[in-house]
């Protein structure tokens, strides 16, 4: 833990014993090296002194070459113990006398100093000392002393001040221990005080005064403090409350406003989007639950391409880029491949005050039923003017062909008023005149037949294509003996129809092949089911329906192939009515028909090589 | 180790047995009593008058003598030696060698001088008991010193406790 974190008690017991130990340590250690120096200079003088007498004694002893008393006055170091070697040499520099006496010669220095010289070596003291009788140079003293009686007292120092520091610090401890209360104490419950109001948030607490020291001051000032603090609280408090009731009736009033707007928008039958500037949703009104499968919680905050990837490619991304780029941008109509619908779009950019873009408003008005509408009225329009043609051309063919038995009529009746005389020519003309009667009623008919089936109301029904040719086989029984025609086909499908129409279908088909023909008539028919690629080929077809292919082949005349259309429009003949009879109803009948069906009606011919009717029914309409 | 004692040993003993001329050493110690012994103000006539060491009865130092005082002094008096005939009287000195061996003439002389501050000194085993001061006697090969107290007393010579010491009290 760091210093600075440390509790304050921790703190000043810290300082306190910490500046105890460095000045206790300091004086210590500078009184033990006080004591060195001053010990060692002591050493030094008192070895100094005992060289001097020493040296002073053995004059004699060298002046007068005895070896015995020199050894004897030597032998007198005995008394100071840390006194290790000492020795005199004579006039000339040789050892004279050893101490101790049985000591190597190497012991001591080959050459004495010649003046009074001592100097520390290690943990010895060394030193000469010149012997002097009246001035006259009579040998030297060599003297060695150990320090270690120095050392032994300095390490008791040592021992001592580290002895002392400990006891100094223990009672320090205590003391400060004891004493730090007077200081940290105040604080602590001042701080204690303080926890409790931070905690609690009760201003109405005051800190117990300790006394008139600084803490007695802050403790005043603390008081003071906390009753500013309550004062303002009460205040705050009040402000606040007349400042929330007026933010819940802000609150209120906006709401209203908001439920009003997001009402008014909700209820728009156009779909409302607002996209942010990165083009994630942020709004979408009520109407898009009408539309998107997903929730409008899940989409908020989503980006567009996210949930709706498609949107990319169908232009809508585009628009919302332009708006998004401060354009307003109008899209009339707008395809939604995902909802198969249209819409009339606007894409309105939302600016800020600063004039920037930060989203996009999105109203799309659904204009499917117009658009629709639009459609069929097209096609009805469409319909209603090919109606027109039709009738048009119904009206001049029909009073082209109807007038023909009329005028026959009329001629034959002038020819038999000028002769009524020959019996025999009248009842020629009489029967022309009746031939021409059952040929107009002929076309009548056929002409009736065809406009009922623009107007026919009858229902599709499941209907069994095998009993229509059956029943045609029966009603065609004289026909195809006389002509010893043949049909071949195979089993028939079962379609949804209108049973009569598809009979005067096949009827027609069968009886032209009958018709045309100059030879033995021979009718194939065959059902296959078209491939997908083949129906692609005939636009008019439903995809949505399954349809069959059936085949009329036959072995009569045929046609040239530039008439492959016109074979199929009302009072078209191809040959005079005296080479083959008809109306020239027939085929369009067929073709109208097939339309009515919702299927396609086509020829393939060639002349002398027979014909090929296609039709393509579907198998369930509905 | 032993060996190389032995050797450092063998060699400081034959540098201690050098044999030094007995008179060299007598020489020197004539010197050295002028270093340990104190004479009365009256013995000089004044503080540079030189310390007389006379030597009666023929010369046995040679250079010897004359070599261990060259130019010194005892405190402010120059030393000389002087060279005494035998039948003359002994004239004023401060040491005294007599170099004789006839115990009649040691104490003629003796008597001569006493009274007088001078140290007398003989090899003569009786000379201390004559009433000589400083008697050199050899023991072990060494030259010793034997002093007679009173009789240095009598001659108003104080000699230093050190040389006491050393020497031989009578």
């Amino acid at each position: 833990m760091k210093l600075k974190d440390t509790p304050i008690q921790r703190k000043l017991m810290s300082v306190i014993l910490l500046t105890c130990a460095v000045s206790l340590s300091l004086m210590c250690i500078a009184y033990s090296i006080f004591e060195y120096y001053t010990y060692r200079q002591t050493v030094k003088t008192n070895v100094s002194t005992l060289a001097s007498v020493i040296a002073s004694n053995s004059s004699a002893a060298l002046a007068f070459l005895s070896n015995r008393d020199a050894h004897e006055i030597l032998n007198a170091l005995k008394a100071e113990e840390h006194i290790v070697a000492a020795c005199l040499y004579d006039k000339d520099g040789a050892v004279f006398a050893k101490y101790p006496v049985d000591s190597p010669s190497t012991l001591f220095p080959s050459v004495p100093v010649m003046e009074e010289k001592f100097w520390f070596e290690g943990i010895y003291l060394v030193g000469f000392q010149p012997v002097l009788q009246k001035n006259q140079h009579l040998g030297t003293l060599y003297i060695k002393s150990d320090l270690e009686a120095m050392y032994n007292q300095l390490r008791n120092y040592v021992l001592i001040a580290i002895m002392l520091i400990a006891g100094s610090m223990f009672v320090a401890y205590i003391l400060s221990k004891l004493l730090q209360k007077t200081i940290s104490e105040p604080i602590l419950s001042l701080e204690q005080t303080a926890r409790i109001i931070s905690q609690k948030r009760d201003y109405s607490v005051r800190a117990v005064k300790s006394g008139n020291d600084e803490v007695g001051s802050l403790t005043d000032a603390f008081n003071q403090m906390l009753a500013q603090i309550q004062l303002q609280n009460e205040e705050i408090t009040r402000f606040n409350q007349n400042l929330e009731q007026m933010v819940n009736e802000r609150t209120y009033d906006l709401q209203e406003q908001k439920n009003f707007v997001e009402t008014i928008i909700n209820s728009s039958v156009d779909l409302v989007t607002v996209f942010d500037r990165n083009l994630n949703y942020m709004m979408l009104n009520e109407r898009a639950d009408h539309y998107f499968d997903k929730k409008r919680e899940e989409v908020i905050g989503k980006n567009i391409l996210e949930i709706y990837p498609h949107t990319k490619e169908s232009g809508m991304y585009e628009d919302l880029l332009r708006a998004l780029s401060g354009e307003a941008v109008h899209n009339a109509r707008y395809k939604s491949k995902l909802l198969n619908r249209y819409f009339e779009n606007f894409y309105i950019p939302l600016k800020d005050k600063m004039g920037m873009t930060y989203g996009v408003l999105t109203i799309g008005h659904d204009i499917t039923n117009i658009i629709e509408a639009n459609e069929q009225l097209e096609s009805v329009n469409a319909e209603l003017l090919k109606s027109n043609r039709d009738l048009e051309q119904f009206a001049y063919v029909a009073s082209h062909d109807l007038q023909e038995p009329l005028r026959k009529i009329q001629t034959f009746t002038q020819l038999m008023g000028k002769n009524l005389d020959n019996e025999q020519k009248v009842l020629q003309y009489h029967e022309k005149i009746n031939q021409a009667a059952v040929r107009m009623q002929q076309l009548i008919q056929d002409v009736l037949n065809f406009s009922r089936i623009s107007n026919s109301d009858e229902a599709f029904i499941q209907t069994d294509l095998n009993r229509i040719i059956e029943t045609l086989k029966i009603d065609f029984e004289l026909l195809l003996k006389e002509k010893s025609a043949v049909i071949n086909h195979p089993v028939l499908p079962v379609i949804r129809g209108i049973p009569l129409q598809l009979s005067q279908l096949f009827s027609n088909l069968i009886s032209n092949s009958l018709k045309y023909t100059v030879n033995k008539p021979v009718i194939n028919i065959s059902v296959t089911y078209p491939s997908r690629e083949e129906l692609l080929q005939h636009p008019k077809l439903n995809e949505s329906y399954r349809y069959v292919k059936i085949e009329f082949k036959d072995n009569g005349i045929g046609f040239e192939s530039q008439f492959n259309e016109k074979i199929f429009k009302i009072f078209q003949r191809l040959h005079g009515k005296q080479t083959y009879s008809g109306t020239g109803i027939g085929l369009a009948l067929c073709k109208k028909i097939v339309e009515n069906h919702q299927g396609v009606i086509y020829a393939v011919s060639e002349p002398e090589k027979g014909s090929v009717f296609t039709v393509f029914l579907p198998e369930n309409i509905s | 180790m032993l060996l190389f004692f032995l050797v450092v040993m063998g060699y400081s003993a034959q540098a201690q047995n050098k044999p030094v001329p007995e008179y060299q050493v007598k020489a020197v110690f004539l010197y050295n009593f002028t270093q340990f012994v104190d004479w009365p103000q009256d013995a000089f006539e004044s503080p540079e008058a030189p310390l007389v060491i006379g030597v009666v009865g023929g010369d046995p130092f040679g250079v010897y003598l004359s070599d261990a005082i060259i130019s010194e002094n005892a405190g402010t008096h120059p030393i000389i030696v002087r060279y005494f005939h035998d039948k003359d009287n002994i004239p004023d000195c401060h040491v005294l060698y007599i170099n004789t061996k006839s115990p009649e003439r040691v104490k003629s002389i003796l008597h001569e001088i006493s009274g007088r501050s001078i140290l007398s000194v003989n090899e003569l085993p009786g000379f201390t008991r004559w009433g000589g001061t400083v008697r050199f006697f050899n023991e072990n090969n060494r030259i010793r010193l034997q002093v007679n107290v009173n009789a240095a007393k009598a001659a108003r010579l104080t000699i230093s406790s050190k040389l006491l010491n050393v020497a031989q009290i009578y």
